[in-house]
């Protein structure tokens, strides 16, 4: 109970709220929550359990705590992959805000290429996987970790995510800065890459996950097992060995700390910039 | 001159100061989408298996005509986007509404939102492991009675894909209502509520209306996922049970990479799900057009 906030105060606040929930939907997103969260906890769950629980009827009864799962996980099959996916995915995370950044200035001043990249956008990736193997063959870059870094150089969707950005930026700062002599290069990484900074992390960490979740662009591009992605290697473990739950728990949990990593620090902007953006 | 208005309607293409900007990324895009998109044509009139065999004229068309998997995966995707459709935006709509305002939102909408994020292998692992029929946690838990057989029943490998879908995507869709829900002015509820409506009224005749570009948005994304679903196709189910989860992306996959590789007949495919996609996203886009 706050005692100084006169009724026709809190009144007041209340008129010009959203609708008040209902317990329907409160049980929904109730319900939602733990469907979210079940296989997450799980996995966290499942990577302790000692392997000899599982070869007891009742494996729901918790007969063990162990950190064995973890210290099994082998270096070739799955930490080799990790590192290798690790490497990859943050150089084409840098590299395609790097080159989406200019894109997005040069478009806000005026060189109308938007509805190209609308276009560009609009076409499912997938969809391309064919030719885009064969143009690979034709370069020579089969089973060369470059095909997993070069298609991804540029993308459309950062570059209009970017723009967004650029857009809601006062345009007198620009101006600005033209009339003391800064020229553009200067422009873009004194004035515009310091107030991006919220869109270019968003769009780091998004396009780091988008290129760390490919499953089947590198399982056909690389079909090297001395170049295999974190993700073709869990994907390989779980065929393999279906049943072995704690192995597989660990390397799970294991290969999802980079990403929980970057949530836990850029949460909060990578949401905002997908709310703000759409406005 | 640097125009002020980023909206400038001025159709002619246009180099402004700061235009070389563009020059890199534009590169990359021509070689690695433009160029494949024309490319896909060509590749599509080949006899093409593994290596390059020769003109091949409509043959692959043809054959594709006369093939049941392609009309069965079609239908099996539009099955499956009707499915998920409502799903994802229902729940997204009805998560964002309750949510709005509450002290848990900001963390409730973060949970929500992780799974689109969370490495795809490892997702997949959690689900096979907790969902499996046979001896999965949830099915030994309950004595089998919660228990998705989607070993062998169709319709449970299909409600597998959508339930993943729906588990990956949900959160997107949340943020996606929640911005546009943010956007509508206080006085439109104040002013409601002075005349007498019903919070129930307020959310039908009021919330509802008003979000209907966030919907409209949210229904082209949530058709997207449709072609998007052959992920997790691969992950949890390969297609099976007896095909009835091979959809389209799957059966492009399956046909130019699998077992009997054909580039030829993969890119004809490719061809067909463009045209339609194509189609279909002109037709959304005419939606779009009239709603935001």
């Amino acid at each position: 109970m706050i005692p100084n906030l006169k009724p026709e105060t809190r009144e007041k606040v209340q008129a010009g709220a959203p609708p008040k929930g209902t317990w329907f939907g409160r049980i929904v997103v109730g319900l939602m929550v733990v469907f979210t969260l079940l296989p997450i906890v799980w996995l966290a769950y499942s990577s302790f359990i000692p392997k000899e629980a599982l070869f007891k009827p009742d494996v729901t009864i918790p007969v063990g705590f162990t950190f064995q799962n973890y210290l099994e996980l082998p270096f070739k099959e799955l930490i080799r992959p990790l590192l290798l996916s690790l490497l990859l995915s943050s150089i084409v995370a840098g590299l395609q805000v790097l080159i989406a950044l200019p894109a997005a200035f040069a478009i806000r001043a005026g060189t109308n290429v938007l509805p190209l990249y609308l276009f560009l956008l609009s076409v499912p990736a997938e969809l391309l996987l064919v030719p885009l193997y064969g143009l690979l063959k034709d370069l020579n870059l089969l089973n060369n970790p470059l095909a997993l870094v070069l298609p991804f150089l540029a993308s459309p969707f950062t570059v209009f995510l970017l723009y967004g950005g650029v857009v809601k930026l006062p345009w007198a700062y620009v101006e600005a800065a033209k009339l003391d002599g800064a020229t553009n290069l200067q422009i873009l990484s004194k004035v515009i890459a310091p107030l991006l900074k919220p869109e270019m992390t968003a769009a780091s960490v998004l396009a780091f996950a988008a290129h760390w979740n490919l499953v089947l662009y590198p399982k056909i591009v690389l079909n090297d097992k001395n170049w295999a992605t974190v993700q073709v290697a869990l994907t390989e473990m779980l065929q393999k060995d279906p049943n072995n739950w704690g192995a597989l728990g660990a390397a799970a949990m294991l290969t999802s700390l980079p990403i929980l990593v970057l949530y836990a620090l850029f949460e909060r902007r990578v949401t905002r910039v997908i709310e703000g953006g759409l406005k | 001159m640097i125009s002020n208005s980023p909206k400038s309607k001025e159709a002619r293409f246009r180099l402004a100061p700061a235009w070389w900007g563009v020059i890199p990324s534009l590169l990359a895009l021509t070689l690695f989408i433009a160029y494949p998109l024309i490319q896909v044509f060509q590749i599509s009139v080949q006899k093409y298996s593994i290596v390059y065999e020769g003109f091949a004229g409509l043959d692959n068309y043809a054959r594709m005509l006369a093939d049941p998997n392609v009309g069965r995966s079609l239908l099996l995707t539009l099955i499956f986007g009707l499915c998920t459709l409502p799903l994802f935006v229902g729940l997204a709509t009805l998560c964002a509404i309750e949510l709005e305002g509450t002290r848990l939102e900001r963390v409730v909408k973060a949970i929500l939102f992780l799974p689109s994020l969370w490495t795809i292998g490892a997702s997949a692992i959690g689900w096979y492991t907790l969902y499996e029929p046979d001896y999965g946690m949830l099915a030994t838990l309950t004595g089998g009675f919660l228990r998705l057989p989607w070993h062998d029943k169709g319709w449970a490998g299909i409600a597998l894909i959508v339930l993943f879908t729906i588990w990956q995507n949900v959160g997107y869709g949340t943020l996606i209502v929640s911005a546009g829900l943010k956007s509508i002015p206080t006085e439109v509820f104040e002013a409601a509520r002075v005349d007498g409506a019903t919070e129930i009224q307020l959310r039908r005749l009021i919330v509802l209306p008003l979000l209907r570009p966030s919907l409209v948005f949210l229904a082209v994304v949530g058709s997207l996922y449709a072609i998007q679903s052959y992920t997790a196709v691969l992950l949890l189910t390969q297609g099976g049970p007896f095909g009835s989860t091979r959809v389209v992306g799957y059966l492009i996959y399956e046909t130019a990479f699998g077992t009997a590789p054909n580039l030829g007949y993969g890119a004809a495919l490719s061809v067909l799900i463009l045209a339609l996609a194509f189609t279909f996203s002109a037709f959304q886009a005419r939606a779009l057009k009239s709603d935001l």
